[in-house]
């Protein structure tokens, strides 16, 4: 592929869209370093896209600024602006070979044929499809196209790539494997790359940030581990999925700390991020993974539960997965905790219907900005 | 088991009874007039190409065939350049206000009788019509530019009549042609024409041989406007047919022109078609 330019650095500073009374962008703002994977994620109607066409060129932003590298790139109509975006329904040029849709964006940019078909011939090693260089797009699998369309838009050393749902169209295997040979590219290539995405998993794979976005905002933005491990608010926490939402009363305040008691269990401190603000309320909405909760048969006493969130209650269902069990349990406030268990095979495995306590260590609880307010 | 498919069977071809009935009553209609195209005058009767001679042999004739497939040309040309921009605004156009109006006026034209149109256009294109006062009022001319009784007044007319046709035809191969593709040339550096003519016409020729293939068939089969507005001095295969029926009397030779006609016009059809397949497989089989 040549030398790559240095990934540029993207700056989107208070981007602001709205289609007639409907606000889709309000006010967003990011920042990434050069060469840096950020993935937008978010429900369909979050404003994701229109923001990568934003960039793209195709929508015209009400108010704000992009900018690549500290230049707007918003004045430069979207033919000039060097991204290059690998769409969700490919959008290979039926009537040409593969190595002319590849050597399209070359042709645009005055690049001799020899030369072209030289780095086409290249991008298409990168992505393993040497093999296929006279076929047809109606010729190839789902997965061969998406490789050609990465080649394409690769090909002309984007300043930036911008995926929109790259693999939305492709089975789960297919899917995963791509995820990881585009994560592979992006950083050896060193191309600064936004993507657009509805599935968690899927950011949590090629991404260096992700920013979860809901109604037009940015919910939170941050590392793929810092979203999974603390998510800041009820939405961020449901949409990373595999979350307990679990209302905690705020017993005790002292300065910036606090105790708090679930249901009946003992007082403990949670993580609660700066502006988490426990000590202004009375109730929090707190967030466990299921693989955090341990179940015991007895109460928890003793040293190794001390500064653990407890909580007693009743296992009302479980579920075999292998590895693991989950178990669900209701609590007596009527809520029901998800608990997953690993298992080894000595181990018993708790009958529904039986009293049990549960316990998390008081870092794994991580205290919701927003959700139950009293 | 055998028996009940086989009545089943017996059933389901008298089924195809009503439609025979039908294609036979419109098909006679031909056989009758292909009969007399070949019946010898006078007593003797028998079998005779002399009709057929005579009309092949008869220079106004000749002319007028000619003069028919090249008005119809014109037509699809005419039509191809204004009804595929048309068709495109009409699908690709953001502003519904835009889409509403090219719409309504086609659909308009399309459903208003025809004889009302030509009668409008003898208005319109007069020489005292409407733009032939405006020519005089503004000072362009003196004497009336004739629009009328000629090939101008039929042409105009007629590719008003066909444009819908056209257009309506080539709306649905425009709009399968995903907008993304040509968002993803512009993104790769083509401006907006350069992606039109790179991706979007190549993609819609097929659509466009199967517009003109329409428009050429309705054009060819034109009779009313070349006698409305060509005043008997313009006259396509379909008048000159007629006149030699209720005119001339001379049924023979006007089945005769008919039939040679009739065979023109399917044979067109059928280069339409194989230009059609050959777009069609085109490049995408090429490789197999």
């Amino acid at each position: 592929m040549g030398a790559m330019k240095k990934g540029v650095s993207l700056t989107i500073d208070a981007v602001c869209k709205s289609y007639g009374d409907v606000q889709v962008l309000k006010r967003i703002a990011l920042d990434i370093e050069g060469g840096k994977a950020l993935t937008l994620l978010g429900p369909s109607g979050c404003g994701k896209s229109t923001l990568l066409r934003i960039i793209a060129g195709f929508v015209r932003a009400d108010a704000g600024d992009v900018r690549l590298d500290g230049q707007s790139i918003l004045p430069v109509p979207p033919n000039r602006r060097e991204t290059a975006m690998v769409f969700q329904s490919y959008t290979l040029f039926p009537h040409m070979s593969v190595i002319d849709n590849v050597t399209f964006g070359l042709k645009m940019r005055q690049v001799g044929r020899s030369q072209a078909l030289q780095r086409a011939a290249e991008a298409l090693e990168m992505v393993k499809l040497s093999h296929l260089a006279d076929r047809y797009p109606s010729q190839l699998s789902g997965g061969q196209m998406q490789r050609v369309a990465l080649a394409r838009a690769l090909v002309t050393e984007p300043r930036i790539l911008l995926l929109d749902e790259p693999f939305g169209a492709l089975d789960k295997n297919l899917r995963e494997e791509m995820q990881v040979e585009l994560r592979k590219l992006q950083t050896s290539l060193g191309v600064t790359s936004v993507c657009v995405t509805h599935d968690q998993q899927e950011a949590m794979v090629i991404s260096d940030y992700i920013a979860v976005m809901n109604d037009g905002q940015v919910a939170q933005f941050g590392t793929p581990l810092d979203i999974y491990d603390t998510p800041q608010s009820e939405f961020v926490a449901r949409f990373m999925g595999g979350s307990n939402i679990v209302r905690a009363d705020v017993i005790k305040t002292q300065e910036s700390r606090c105790a708090l008691q679930v249901g009946d269990g003992r007082a403990f401190q949670a993580y609660a991020g700066a502006s988490a603000m426990v000590s202004e309320r009375k109730a929090v909405a707190l967030a466990i993974k299921p693989r955090a909760l341990q179940i015991m048969d007895m109460p928890p006493e003793g040293a190794h539960v001390n500064g653990c969130m407890t909580v007693s209650g009743v296992v009302s269902n479980q579920v075999l997965l292998g590895d693991s069990i989950a178990y669900e349990i209701s609590l007596p406030d009527g809520n029901s905790l998800l608990a997953e268990v690993a298992r080894d095979r000595g181990t018993g495995i708790h009958p529904v219907g039986k009293s049990v306590w549960l316990y998390a260590p008081g870092e794994a609880c991580v205290v919701l900005e927003d959700g139950i307010n009293a | 088991m055998h028996d009940t498919l086989a009545i089943s069977r017996r059933n389901a071809l008298w089924g195809l009874v009503p439609a025979l009935i039908v294609l036979l009553l419109f098909f006679s209609a031909f056989g009758i007039f292909f009969l007399s195209s070949l019946q010898a005058s006078g007593e003797a009767g028998g079998l005779t190409m002399a009709h057929y001679a005579r009309y092949l042999g008869s220079p106004s004739e000749r002319d007028v065939l000619w003069r028919t497939l090249w008005i119809s040309t014109e037509l699809t040309l005419g039509s191809l350049i204004i009804g595929y921009p048309m068709a495109y605004v009409i699908v690709r156009s953001a502003s519904s206000g835009w889409r509403r109006f090219l719409m309504l006026s086609l659909v308009v034209t399309f459903l208003s009788g025809t004889v009302t149109r030509a009668y409008a256009w003898l208005i319109i294109l007069g020489n005292s019509g409407l733009i032939n006062t405006f020519l005089r009022k503004t000072g362009f001319t003196d004497a009336p530019v004739h629009l009328i009784y000629n090939e101008t007044g039929v042409f105009i007319s007629l590719l008003h009549f066909v444009l819908p046709f056209f257009v309506l035809t080539m709306m649905a191969p425009l709009k399968n042609i995903s907008r993304s593709l040509e968002d993803a040339a512009v993104n790769l550096g083509a401006s907006r024409w350069r992606s039109f003519f790179l991706v979007t016409l190549p993609l819609s020729v097929p659509g466009i041989v199967a517009a003109s293939s329409l428009t050429f068939a309705v054009a060819l089969s034109s009779f009313l406007f070349p006698l409305v507005l060509g005043g008997g001095r313009v006259r396509m295969a379909a008048n000159a047919i007629y006149e030699l029926i209720f005119t001339r009397f001379d049924l023979p030779l006007a089945s005769a022109g008919a039939t040679v006609f009739l065979v023109l016009s399917l044979f067109f059809v059928w280069v339409f078609g194989m230009l059609q397949r050959a777009v069609q497989l085109g490049p995408s089989v090429r490789q197999q």
